[in-house]
């Protein structure tokens, strides 16, 4: 089935960019400059929403001409393109980023022909599911349980991986009574946030080794 | 394929030369002109891959070139220019990608590599010192001839020698050295296990271009090389890294951990690296050494990992599964055919003994020569991707036990099953055991591209 893959939901949104000669700078050219100064890691607004696994936005301007024997050719227009793994539902996951992030939604989204802002939750849904395709291609790295669950996971594979590393050879008793310790205070914790499990590395290219 | 001109390329690109002695001169040019008089009177000297139809010489000499010092030889801007980026910058530039952070950044290596002055590495390599030596005064004399150049360093390594002969171990104790690739033309006495895995289960060589510039490699295209065309074909990349061993780490650490884990001591260190002492690879006799492995060409090097998909053998994290994963990462390996080297190390410094006390403050460690045709897609992408973080063998942040710049915090699984000899085991807070001193990316040019820059005559157009 398309979009689902378990608790997780694959959604590509093409929004069309506004065409407006009189427009200085051109909208395309102003959801450029927006999305460079959004924040990564655990400030990045798609972190602050619930359900996402992995966001991605970018200005599509045209189809590239390679050269002969390449016939050019052109899009009709600019699209804003967003793809995100989220947990489904699809409406749940639209309303929350709605209700978490609106003023970054209605920055990016307001250079887009036919947004209706996210003021009324049942349009911007509405406009949001209309400009959906189908997705069958999900990003790799992530699996098919939702966003708490897999931090959940995240988190208690780290901290069972320190016990056992602090009680390797422990006499049985003892290692028994200081697991179900743990085990207790594990369970108390509160999940952590998203972006906050990752590895903490100096550089931000995304792994890109050049 | 037609087979290569061995003549025209330099001979430690073909062959590991296995000569017990070295010694690696870093020159600095101060006068265009004169360094290219002596680039030619050092051809005379240079090794090639021709062939030793008459046994292994004394000795051998050979050397590459820095991008600053291609820059001091004043080649043309257009030629320079069309470099790989990796190579113009150095690999001091590229220490964030390298994740040569901490102690291992810089700005703490060995002071010959903090300032920018090496232009070229001449190696020699010899049967005996005196061979060493020898060779060194006719580099001397040369240099004094045609005052092209000024020595600014040297570094000495030499083969661990047990009872007098030259072995292959490294300063931990392990036999190091296997599993150099194959590659189309290069011959070699090849053995299975070394090149490409096929389908069919068995082994074939690499292309060549993964190691030479100016042939075709794995994807089918020619490795991006300098112009022109002649300056770069038969020539190669090398990364040359100084890598000192902090032995008295190493032991204490490996004493200290065993103590825990039910297999014992030696266990634990062949589940570091993935093969025991001696060579004999964990994956094919995970509870003992086994010398008649070690000493077979048909089997030490040749095995996969399908059938310990687990790592209760060898573990996914051991240091050879990780930077050799042969089929480890599905798809009949080809995930990992354009991320090969050919290495060309040697041990320097003192060696101790088991039974000797160890101190980490001691100069002793391997010279790592690495040699391939792309810097950044096979050396910087193994360095970053498969030492400095695990993602690709399913380690998740663990790095690379051995070589791994853990600062203290890494963490390293050993896999295991129910029996009470291979349990499962995890190392944590992990230390440096090895700990990077300096180095730099080099060109190895062809003999063809070698003349051509001594007589001044490469022209880009």
């Amino acid at each position: 089935m398309p979009n689902q893959n378990g608790s997780v939901f694959g959604l590509t949104i093409l929004s069309p960019i506004i065409d407006d000669e009189k427009a200085t700078p051109s909208h395309d050219l102003q959801i450029r400059k927006y999305l460079a100064t959004l924040p990564t890691g655990p400030e990045s607004p798609f972190a602050q929403a619930p359900g996402t696994h992995l966001a991605r936005l970018v200005v599509m301007d045209d189809v590239v001409f390679v050269g002969y024997p390449a016939i050019e050719e052109h899009l009709q227009s600019k699209y804003l393109v967003f793809e995100t793994n989220c947990d489904a539902d699809l409406d749940e996951y639209l309303s929350g980023l709605a209700k978490a992030v609106p003023d970054h939604l209605d920055a990016i989204w307001s250079h887009c022909v036919g947004y209706p802002g996210v003021a009324n939750s049942g349009a911007f849904i509405e406009y949001m599911k209309a400009c959906q395709l189908e997705t069958t291609l999900f990003f790799a790295a992530v699996n098919d349980k939702s966003v708490p669950v897999t931090l959940r996971a995240l988190q208690t594979q780290r901290a069972v991986t320190d016990f056992i590393a602090d009680h390797q050879g422990m006499e049985p008793a003892r290692l028994q009574k200081e697991f179900l310790e743990f085990v207790g205070k594990l369970e108390s914790e509160p999940v952590p946030k998203p972006g906050t499990m990752g590895p903490q590395r100096a550089l931000k290219t995304g792994g890109r080794n050049e | 394929m037609s087979k290569l001109n061995g003549t025209d390329i330099q001979g430690f690109v073909l062959r590991g030369y296995n000569l017990p002695f070295a010694r690696y001169v870093f020159l600095h040019f101060e006068d265009a002109a004169r360094a290219r008089a002596l680039i030619g009177r050092l051809l005379e000297i240079i090794t090639t891959g021709q062939r030793w139809d008459h046994g292994k010489p004394q000795r051998t000499v050979n050397i590459a070139f820095t991008h600053r010092g291609l820059a001091a030889l004043e080649l043309p801007l257009a030629t320079l220019l069309s470099f790989p980026v990796e190579f113009q910058q150095g690999m001091k530039s590229r220490a964030t990608i390298l994740g040569d952070t901490g102690i291992n950044s810089p700005e703490c290596w060995d002071e010959l590599w903090r300032e920018n002055r090496v232009h070229a590495w001449v190696a020699i390599n010899g049967q005996s010192i005196a061979a060493i030596e020898a060779s060194t005064a006719s580099l001397r004399s040369l240099i004094e001839e045609t005052a092209g150049a000024v020595e600014v360093g040297w570094q000495d390594a030499a083969a661990i020698m047990d009872a007098g002969k030259a072995t292959t171990r490294e300063h931990f104790g392990f036999t190091d050295g296997f599993g150099n690739p194959d590659y189309l033309g290069v011959e070699r006495s090849t053995q299975p296990g070394q090149g490409k895995l096929m389908p069919d289960g068995t082994w074939a060589p690499l292309a060549t271009g993964e190691l030479l510039l100016g042939y075709a490699d794995e994807a089918g295209e020619l490795p991006v090389a300098p112009i022109p065309h002649i300056l770069a074909t038969n020539g190669t990349f090398m990364v040359y890294r100084k890598l000192h061993q902090n032995v008295a780490t190493f032991r204490a650490y490996l004493k200290e951990h065993s103590g825990q884990y039910g297999g014992g001591e030696e266990k634990l260190a062949a589940k570091f690296i993935g093969r025991w002492r001696d060579g004999t690879p964990l994956e094919l006799s995970p509870e003992k050494p086994d010398p008649s492995i070690v000493q077979d060409p048909h089997r030490n090097v040749n095995f996969t990992y399908g059938s310990d998909p687990e790592g209760t053998r060898c573990p996914i994290g051991a240091h050879v599964r990780r930077v050799h994963p042969r089929d480890a990462f599905g798809f009949n390996g080809r995930l990992i055919n354009r991320r090969r080297m050919t290495r060309r190390g040697l041990t320097y410094g003192r060696p101790v003994a088991q039974n000797e006390p160890a101190s980490d403050r001691e100069e002793r460690g391997v010279i790592f020569m690495a040699l391939n045709a792309s810097l950044s897609r096979q050396f910087e992408f193994v360095q970053q991707q498969w030492i400095e973080y695990g993602n690709d063998a399913h380690q998740g942040n663990d790095k690379d036990m051995l070589m791994g710049n853990h600062g203290g915090q890494g963490k390293f699984v050993v896999q295991g099953d129910t029996t009470a000899t291979n349990p499962p085991f995890i190392c944590s807070h992990l230390p440096n055991f090895v700990e990077l001193r300096g180095g730099d990316y080099f060109f190895l040019p062809s003999i063809t591209a070698l003349g051509m820059i001594a007589m001044g005559l490469v022209d880009p157009r």
